[in-house]
């Protein structure tokens, strides 16, 4: 017989355990029935994008020709050392590894790593363009250290290296500031953009458009299938209107000298050569600039990275003398026989105005006036036209604004003019101003770039052209911009032209002179201190005044036009004249007429010792 | 010891059936989830595993359930006895203090001290012959489990420590307890839970808890598994992606996808209708448990069944719920399925003492 124990009671309460477990497991299917069928949709999408990462192809930028179909910014092939700091567990480790195998300071790995932009598995360059040595040891290694890769891209190379740097631009990663304005819109982080010249006026055009591949990657991050690839498609190659030979005549005739030239068609306003120094080497900035590079260059007292072409603003000095002669011509206050006494002052409204020349220039016609570049001549042609017509005709050839040259950050220079000075000073405007403003002093600022468009003016009969840089755009070419007629009439081009004519020939720029071709030029010389303040130390370089030359040639059927400045060379047709007459000898393939001999002619402006607005 | 052969008929074969087929739906998603990277091999060990867990099953149906629990005490010394060794003298794996080194095995007490826990409690309250149960009536064995789980859980390993308390909530229920010594012992549960939280808790632990109420608070370090577990489920669909083709699993998203998420991996790759198919396996498993605990012949063997069914839903239920991301990250693995010896021979041996108790219930 058995003895069972009385377990009734147990039934009720084992079967509220039973039922309780029902209904967790119920519950548990309830909600997978909501995760996997309700918002299957949704978890697979975040399944898709756990597996399928998208990663640009970076589209080659557009090459540059010059007119002559010779290179002048190129891709090269080159290889970039990444890390990927996803792809390890342990970063100290692979650090110190690397700064080993790259002999690079693990310091500068770290300063790296932190500087990382943009999403997540984005690799990090720790060496750019690195060795062929440098690419074998790290994949030699992609077992043990698979965090560290080699990332082929194409680098932008620079052939002429220093010689167009600032015409032609430089690239590199996207700056903040460019991220946040409208040219930039819609690029990201990290991406390499153009910062200066035609790379960054045109970067939109050379970027093309990136390609994308979209590849299946473990959580490691590691890649293991291609789903998808869309080929990048290169930027378009571009012809810019440069002349190589003749931007290499530019750089060796300047010899490194602190200072801009700029040579132009006077028929179209094509730019065919650009030079600003001192300049610095683009490819430094291709490949990623070090800081310390970086650093030296923006804070170096001569502003390397400035293009002084089109961003330094100078006092035109006598070369505004051919803007005084077209403006007073065609307003008929002074014909081409007017003549004028030079002493070698003027003495008007109480105060003493010198000329360069201080026993005078005795009694001169304007083509005599120009060549020898008389200030007095000048101080009357001022008087009689008046500041107004002055401004008036300084702002038709396109003084005080920019001229629109496909550059970013043009400047536009200085007129001044009663209402500026209102304005800027509260003050009216005396008339001994005018006579400083006649001979391009006394405030009036001008770039190279505007000297050259005067030049250019009297050399196409009195049009103002627009500076530009594309010639054709994958081929096809670019509609020139249309230049401005200004109305002059042809006698006063002719009378101006005259007095060019004679500036090389006899006058002041005649180291610019060539045989066979006639130039046309006018020299000209910026002061930088007061004339007394010079006198205290006649030897100081940073004293010394700044050397223009404008010139045009051949005169008679003009194929170029150029300005060039020779900063602190003392009087143009020194320093400045000599530059250009080089430049022009190789383009002709002529030789200069005067070979090295210095030229016995000063023309230093004496202007007032009273600074303009003091004047009374 | 011989075993009459009268006890064979009452052998429960579904129960062991649906047991061996959730074995095999583990092995084979071992195989999935780890064919493509470095664990090459695992589901041979798992296999070995489970052979050694029939045997153990096996063994444990030999033996008298009332013989197993009238030596519970001595059990308890035993088990006692080996986590404070491995808490004094085991090795430091990852961080923690589980394990027991024998040759070339290792195997966690812990796992043990579950079903040790189970015969003690069946035994103790079996013998309180009361009607009813106050919260006096429960100090002493509450005394004894408790001394496990704090041992367990400064392994560290709370999952296993919290396995202990649903044996014995369900044992003292069964036995009796006052609604009015339940709501005490919730109000205990509660006060000692904040009092942990409070000093006993790891930062590594708060972190997870933290991570689980806002896993975007950390996506790539402790929500990490929970949000990676949810997309393989969720992706998984209706039907799945098809056997060895998630993308999470294969592609190494998934956490600890061969052990504690495996079920994640069923859920990815064989979709609701798998997963639904396979929590029916564990009701069907925890239902003819508990039936196991109604038929039984007296107080002892119900008890000793309910508690051991109560551990295992608790670990099933924890651990999907978890998959799900329903509750927080906790090292627990998936009774049969997950991979891992310890795991998969208390599995069997909990199933083997539930066989026990069903086969004599008629004998005496």
């Amino acid at each position: 017989m058995r003895i069972y124990e009385d377990l009734r009671g147990l039934q009720g309460r084992l079967a509220i355990i039973q039922w309780v477990m029902v209904g967790l497991m119920g519950l548990l299917v309830v909600n997978f029935w909501q995760l996997q069928v309700l918002r299957g949709k949704y978890y697979r999408n975040l399944a898709e994008n756990n597996r399928i990462r998208p990663v640009p192809i970076p589209a080659p930028r557009g090459l540059l020709f010059d007119r002559n179909g010779r290179v002048l910014v190129d891709n090269r092939p080159s290889f970039n050392v990444v890390l990927t700091t996803e792809q390890t567990d342990d970063l100290d480790w692979s650090v110190k590894r690397l700064s080993g195998l790259l002999q690079i300071a693990p310091a500068a790995i770290r300063d790296k790593l932190s500087q990382k932009k943009g999403p997540q598995f984005r690799a990090v360059v720790v060496k750019p363009d690195a060795s062929e040595q440098d690419v074998a040891t790290i994949e030699a290694r992609r077992l043990e250290q698979p965090e560290a890769s080699v990332d082929p891209v194409p680098l932008r190379s620079y052939p002429l290296g220093q010689g167009a740097a600032h015409v032609l631009g430089r690239v590199g990663e996207i700056t903040e500031r460019q991220l946040e304005s409208e040219a930039y819109a819609g690029i990201e982080a990290g991406v390499t953009v153009g910062h200066a010249g035609v790379e960054a006026e045109h970067n939109r055009l050379l970027m093309g458009k990136d390609g994308l591949r979209r590849v299946v990657v473990n959580s490691r991050g590691v890649e293991v299938a291609e789903a998808e690839r869309q080929p990048p498609v290169e930027g378009p190659s571009v012809s810019l209107t440069l002349d190589t030979k003749l931007q290499q005549a530019l750089e060796e005739a300047m010899a490194g000298r602190p200072g801009s030239a700029v040579a132009i068609d006077p028929r179209n306003g094509e730019i065919l050569a650009m030079l600003s120094l001192p300049s610095y080497d683009p490819n430094e900035f291709a490949k990623g600039i070090e800081p310390a590079a970086w650093t030296e260059l923006s804070k170096d007292p001569l502003t390397p990275l400035m293009n002084r072409v089109i961003q330094g603003q100078y006092s035109p000095g006598s070369s505004f003398k051919i803007l005084m002669s077209l403006a007073a011509l065609q307003e008929g206050v002074i014909t081409p026989q007017t003549t004028f006494n030079c002493p070698g002052y003027l003495n008007i409204y109480n105060t003493t105005f010198r000329c360069h020349k201080v026993e005078g220039h005795g009694t001169l016609d304007l083509r005599h006036a120009i060549a020898l570049s008389c200030n007095v001549y000048f101080y009357n042609v001022g008087v009689r036209l008046g500041i107004e017509r002055i401004a008036r005709y300084a702002r038709l050839l396109g003084f005080s604004r920019p001229s629109g040259v496909d550059l970013p950050s043009e400047t536009s220079g200085l007129m001044p003019d009663p209402d500026w000075k209102r304005k800027v000073y509260k003050d009216k405007w005396y008339p001994s101003e005018t006579v400083s403003i006649s001979i391009g002093q006394g405030g009036v600022l001008a770039t190279p770039l505007q000297m050259a468009r005067v030049a250019a003016a009297v050399a196409n009969g009195g049009r103002l052209v627009k500076p530009h840089l594309i010639k054709a755009v994958a081929g096809v070419p670019v509609p020139e911009p249309p230049a401005v007629d200004l109305g002059f009439h042809s006698s006063v081009i002719e009378g101006v032209k005259a007095g060019m004519i004679a500036v090389v020939a006899e006058g002041t720029g005649r180291r610019a002179q060539l045989n066979g071709i006639t130039v046309a030029g006018k020299t000209g010389s910026a002061q930088v201190v007061t004339h007394a303040r010079l006198e205290q130390d006649r030897k100081a370089h940073a004293l010394q005044p700044h050397g223009w030359f404008i010139c045009f040639a051949p005169a008679e059927k003009p194929t170029i036009a150029m300005a060039v400045l020779v900063e602190h060379g003392t009087a143009g047709g020194q320093s400045a004249a000599p530059v250009a007459g080089q430049v022009l000898s190789r383009y002709f393939g002529v030789p200069l007429a005067i070979p090295p001999a210095p030229a016995p002619e000063q023309d230093t402006p004496l202007p007032s010792p009273l600074s303009p607005r003091a004047a009374h | 010891m011989p075993v009459d052969r009268r006890l064979l008929i009452n052998i429960d074969w579904v129960l062991v059936g649906a047991c061996l087929v959730l074995s095999a739906i583990g092995v084979a998603t071992i195989i999935s989830a780890t064919h493509a990277g470095r664990g090459l091999g695992l589901e041979v060990k798992q296999i070995y595993w489970t052979l050694i867990g029939i045997v153990a099953l096996l063994v444990s149906v030999t033996l008298d359930y009332r013989r197993l629990t009238d030596r519970a005490l001595v059990l308890y010394v035993f088990i006692v006895a080996a986590l404070i060794y491995v808490l004094v003298l085991g090795p430091r794996i990852q961080g923690t203090r589980r394990w027991i080194l024998l040759g070339p095995v290792q195997f966690q007490p812990s796992e043990f001290a579950k079903l040790v826990a189970a015969l003690l409690l069946a035994k103790v309250f079996a013998e309180s012959k009361r009607e009813t149960l106050g919260v006096r009536d429960i100090l002493g064995p509450g005394t004894t489990v408790a001394v496990l789980v704090l041992l367990i859980a400064a392994e560290p390993d709370l999952g296993t420590a919290f396995c202990m308390l649903p044996p014995f909530l369900a044992v003292a229920f069964l036995a009796g307890l006052r609604p009015k010594a339940i709501a005490i012992i919730a109000g205990a549960l509660i006060f000692f839970g904040g009092l942990g939280w409070q000093f006993a808790l790891k930062d590594y632990q708060k972190n997870r808890i933290y991570t689980f109420l806002d896993p975007a608070l950390d996506p790539r370090g402790a929500g990490y598994q929970k949000i990676q577990s949810q997309i393989a489920v969720g992706s998984g669909g209706l039907s799945g992606k098809g056997y060895k083709n998630g993308s999470q699993s294969q592609l190494g998203y998934l956490p600890a996808r061969h052990t504690d998420f495996i079920f994640s991996v069923l859920a990815e790759e064989m979709g609701f209708l798998g997963v639904t198919a396979v929590l029916g396996l564990y009701m069907l498993v925890l239902w003819r448990s508990l039936e196991t605990a109604r038929v039984a012949r007296d107080r002892v063997g119900a008890f000793l069944a309910a508690a051991i069914t109560a551990g295992l839903a608790f670990q099933v239920v924890y651990n999907v719920a978890m998959v799900a991301g329903l509750v927080p990250v906790k090292g627990l693995p998936l009774p049969f399925m997950s991979y891992g010896g310890s795991s998969v021979i208390y599995s069997f041996l909990a199933v083997g003492l539930i066989l026990n108790v069903r086969m004599r219930r008629f004998a005496n």
